[in-house]
């Protein structure tokens, strides 16, 4: 009897560590994932112009590695960066955030800049917009 | 004749540079909300909202990708796209209303105005209409926009399971804080 005792006990307290583990499941890492998509800035845009649809189906949730110019960049008050890069168009082009945490990733960098950035996915607005990024390093 | 056309094509565009003063817009916005219970609080923040006011007619529209909501935890944020707003399904919300009380905002003075913003909110595929009370406060030709307000999941047929019911509050609290620059084109 005391033997099924200790078995449950133990059982009750596996299941929580692992639904602890769960809850507590940290965020994908970008700047250890790689990448699912590499490309331009310009053709990003495209195709999320030409059928949002289908870019949808091909981008949303996924790391892209996006290389381009860079248009702006400037901090948030919390210290996140918000970087644009150049699309050929005058109105949109791609939005990067890059959180806090790895914002030192684009020390350095100023507007005019060739540069690859690594984010996540979320859709198009009038820009495509991405986060959770960091610049790759060696562009 | 290619040049008075040209000379037309670059009145018009004059014209529209003229007109797109009265336009103000960012696309950096931040949007966050809060739900409070006693069993859990959970928050998340977008920072890439995009928006355009009109100051000439009042007119403010919002659009935000639902999947660019932030969330502490990595699983709160998995099941606010999969189960919640159906992100994939539904990937934008939207809002687009006008300033009711316009004449008590002067855009050429600083300072800062109370205003209330009628109109439609688009999320998870419903409309709705909604009437929120807001700031704008005007400095240095800039002008930031800021309000507080309450939406229930419900309304936008957003349905919470009974298991999780008591984590998630009933009324959500909604923040939006802008900080628009002129529309130069």
């Amino acid at each position: 009897m005391k033997k099924y005792i200790v078995i449950a006990f133990i059982a009750v307290g596996l299941i929580a560590i692992v639904g602890l583990v769960l809850y507590n499941k940290p965020h994908r890492n970008t700047a250890t994932a790689k990448s699912d998509f590499a490309v331009e800035a310009p053709a990003l845009l495209q195709e999320f112009t030409s059928d949002e649809a289908a870019a949808n189906q091909k981008y949303l949730d996924k790391v892209v590695a996006v290389k381009g110019k860079v248009n702006a960049i400037a901090p948030d008050e919390e210290g996140n960066i918000n970087l644009t890069l150049d699309a050929n168009d005058a109105m949109a082009g791609v939005i990067c955030t890059i959180p806090k945490a790895d914002a030192e990733t684009a020390a350095g960098i100023k507007a005019g800049d060739e540069v690859t950035v690594k984010g996540v996915c979320t859709g198009v607005l009038m820009d495509v917009v991405l986060i959770r990024c960091v610049v790759e390093k060696g562009t | 004749m290619k040049k008075i056309i040209l000379n037309t094509l670059l009145l018009v565009l004059v014209a529209n540079a003229v007109q797109a003063q009265d336009k103000f817009f960012t696309k950096t916005g931040k949007i966050s909300f809060f739900s409070s219970t006693p069993m859990e609080d959970i928050e998340a923040h977008n920072k890439t909202t995009t928006s355009v006011i009109d100051t000439k007619s009042g007119k403010m529209e919002f659009a935000v990708l639902m999947k660019a909501f932030q969330f502490e935890k990595a699983l709160m944020e998995e099941h606010f796209n999969e189960n919640y707003v159906e992100s994939a399904k539904y990937p934008k919300a939207s809002f687009s209303g006008a300033i009711t009380n316009l004449s008590a905002v002067d855009f050429k003075k600083d300072g800062t105005y109370k205003v209330t913003v009628k109109g439609n909110l688009t999320m998870h595929g419903v409309t709705k209409p909604v009437e929120v009370p807001g700031t704008i406060v005007v400095k240095n030709g800039a002008i930031q926009a800021a309000s507080t307000f309450s939406v229930a999941p419900e309304d936008f047929n957003i349905t919470i399971p009974n298991l999780v019911r008591e984590k998630i509050a009933k009324q959500i609290k909604v923040t939006i804080d802008m900080n628009y620059e002129p529309l130069k084109s």
